[in-house]
């Protein structure tokens, strides 16, 4: 072989390296090519499939260190801390302080948007034309995002999951949810709404597998702008992944109903 | 309070939903005159569908038989009492048994059981005749449970994927793999069960395993228990009638399978229940004015009912931790 073949082989070669691989590299840090998900029929990315998130938003937001039963995790919130207004930081600390009884959660109620995304447990989406169904496992909780031009009906309605109305921006499915009820937290952490809490949700593909879920939190009575959390979904990769049941309220009044000094009956 | 008066306003608000979907309204809200013919169920309708022609479904792209849409409940008084039964009070009229075998419409349940049985109907405590003075179990339905097959019983869309039948409600879902996987140990015990579908023909089959065994099939105490396997098969009958009929296998409490059957309504396909079977008589014509007459909305029922729920127990009514059926 000619010997200036082989240098042209080498210098090719170095070049191939000199210009992919630092691209490859910075690429997954930062500015790697938009995926192009596949399609459904109706021609709409096609997110469907049983996701999960990996991470300890369910017990709180913003970046805490461990406890009993709660392992340490970076916060999900850009920017780091939720800015609440002055008295709202003084309630999210008493609920803190009493969690263990306010916590929504522990009464099996359920858990509003986006709190639900973020708990340890499944959910499957299912597209159709008019609608985009979530199926999670926590309670067997089925929402419904319509697309079918229906703007969110006129309140006043206050409704533990609010109502869901979605449109596709490029490869995005973006939710807007309105018309919550004040009884719902973000998190095990004492995070919280009111019943003006405008949550705007992006589910964005990133690979077969991954999904970016974004979510804008507002809500002007409770925090001085909007903020905004974001994460990872996964899809599950195990061959028969389903969803199973997690019936919390089964089991709570299965514990409660026959000990005679329940406080779970307990009007308040 | 408002809270409350608020809830009020939603359920009105998604009644025009209910009353398309789920031609029952919600459990024990029906009233009924004691001079109500009785309402036609199992019996009726397995004597009707032995005489129809044989009909060919439509396919999915996937080949396999397209099923999907919008379907009724079963009607009638709402499951509320599954054997054949004259008036009992206004919201139990007089009805044809669930069952279409054994021919009887009897639940074939063991000497022990029916035991059981008699014992959970005589402590219903709802001034039925008959009942003892002692009140035993809520009604699983009153907490807000989902069991299989009462899901089944009730309103729902269908919606088919590949390797799936997702079954979605106004308040939960099921998802039913068609893919060939095997049946989850059964050690494990759900509420739902879990569903293993197939396609025999034009039949979709489903068996549910893994059973709690906790649930009712109707609010007089008609059991199952965790050993019981259910077969369900689902079949259009015409373009508008979808043939449900489940098959219930349990040798430790019931001396032989038995099955109930009846026929659900295309949603918005007029008024009645599919072929003058269930007692859907109030069933509209889709409202096709309000754009937001197909849409679910939430109904959050255990949210609600923690009231009603207190009011239950401090009445000495007990949580049905299912039966156990002697060795």
């Amino acid at each position: 072989m000619a010997r200036w073949a082989v240098a042209l082989i080498f210098v090719v070669g170095f070049a191939a390296i000199g210009i992919f691989t630092p691209t490859a590299v910075l690429g997954q840090a930062t500015t790697s090519k938009p995926y192009t998900p596949p399609r459904t029929p109706d021609g709409h990315p096609d997110l469907q499939g049983v996701w999960q998130v990996l991470n300890t938003a369910a017990w709180d937001l913003e970046d805490h260190n461990a406890r009993l039963g709660v392992p340490a995790g970076r916060g999900v919130v850009e920017g780091g801390v939720i800015p609440y207004q002055p008295a709202a930081l003084a309630k999210k600390r008493e609920n803190f302080d009493k969690r263990a009884t306010l916590d929504p959660e522990s009464k099996c109620y359920l858990p509003g948007i986006p709190r639900i995304t973020y708990m340890p447990y499944p959910f499957q989406i299912v597209q159709q034309a008019d609608k985009v169904s979530i199926l999670y496992e926590y309670l067997h909780t089925i929402r419904y995002i319509y697309m079918n031009g229906n703007p969110h009906p006129k309140g006043p309605i206050e409704w533990w999951m609010g109502d869901s109305r979605g449109r596709w921006e490029g490869n995005t499915l973006v939710v807007d949810v309105i018309h919550f009820n004040d009884l719902t937290w973000f998190d095990r952490a004492g995070n919280f709404h009111s019943s003006a809490l405008h949550v705007i949700e992006r589910y964005t593909p990133t690979g077969p597998d991954h999904m970016l879920y974004e979510a804008t939190i507002e809500d002007p009575s409770v925090f001085t702008r909007p903020w905004k959390i974001s994460m990872p979904l996964y899809r599950r990769q195990e061959r028969d992944a389903e969803l199973l049941e997690y019936q919390c309220h089964a089991y709570l009044l299965e514990q409660e109903w026959n000990n005679p000094s329940s406080t779970l009956f307990e009007q308040p | 309070m408002s809270r409350r008066v608020l809830a009020v306003g939603m359920v009105l608000t998604i009644v025009g939903w209910v009353l398309i979907l789920a031609p029952e309204p919600v459990a024990g809200q029906a009233f009924w005159a004691k001079d109500t013919p009785k309402l036609p169920m199992a019996k009726t309708w397995a004597a009707q569908k032995a005489k129809l022609p044989r009909y060919t479904p439509p396919r999915t792209p996937d080949g396999v038989p397209d099923l999907q849409g919008a379907w009724s409940g079963a009607g009638g008084d709402n499951n509320s009492y599954l054997e054949d039964h004259e008036f009992v009070d206004v919201t139990t009229p007089a009805q044809e048994s669930f069952v279409s075998d054994p021919p009887d419409g009897r639940v074939p349940y063991t000497p022990w059981a029916l035991e059981r049985r008699k014992e959970m109907l005589a402590g219903l405590g709802r001034g039925w005749p008959g009942e003892s003075a002692e009140r035993l179990y809520a009604s699983p339905g009153s907490y807000c449970l989902n069991v299989a097959p009462v899901f089944s019983f009730d309103a729902q869309e269908i919606i088919q994927k590949p390797g799936y039948v997702i079954m979605v409600s106004d308040d939960t879902y099921r998802v039913i793999p068609t893919d060939g996987r095997p049946a989850i140990s059964q050690n494990a015990k759900f509420w739902m069960g879990t569903s293993r579908g197939r396609w025999e023909g034009d039949t979709l089959v489903v068996e549910v395993t893994s059973l709690n065994g906790k649930g009712w099939f109707d609010s007089t105490g008609q059991f199952y228990s965790e050993n019981t396997r259910m077969v369900e098969r689902w079949r259009l009958v015409d373009a508008n009638t979808l043939d449900y009929e489940v098959t219930v296998h349990d040798p430790t409490i019931y001396t032989r399978p038995w099955t109930m059957t009846f026929p659900k309504r295309r949603a918005g396909t007029g008024p009645g229940g599919p072929r003058g079977v269930s007692a859907a008589s109030s069933l509209p014509a889709l409202a096709t004015k309000d754009p937001y007459a197909i849409e679910l909305w939430e109904t959050a029922c255990f949210e609600g009912n923690t009231e009603s729920l207190a009011g239950i127990r401090s009445l000495g009514y007990k949580f049905f931790n299912g039966v156990t059926p002697p060795k």
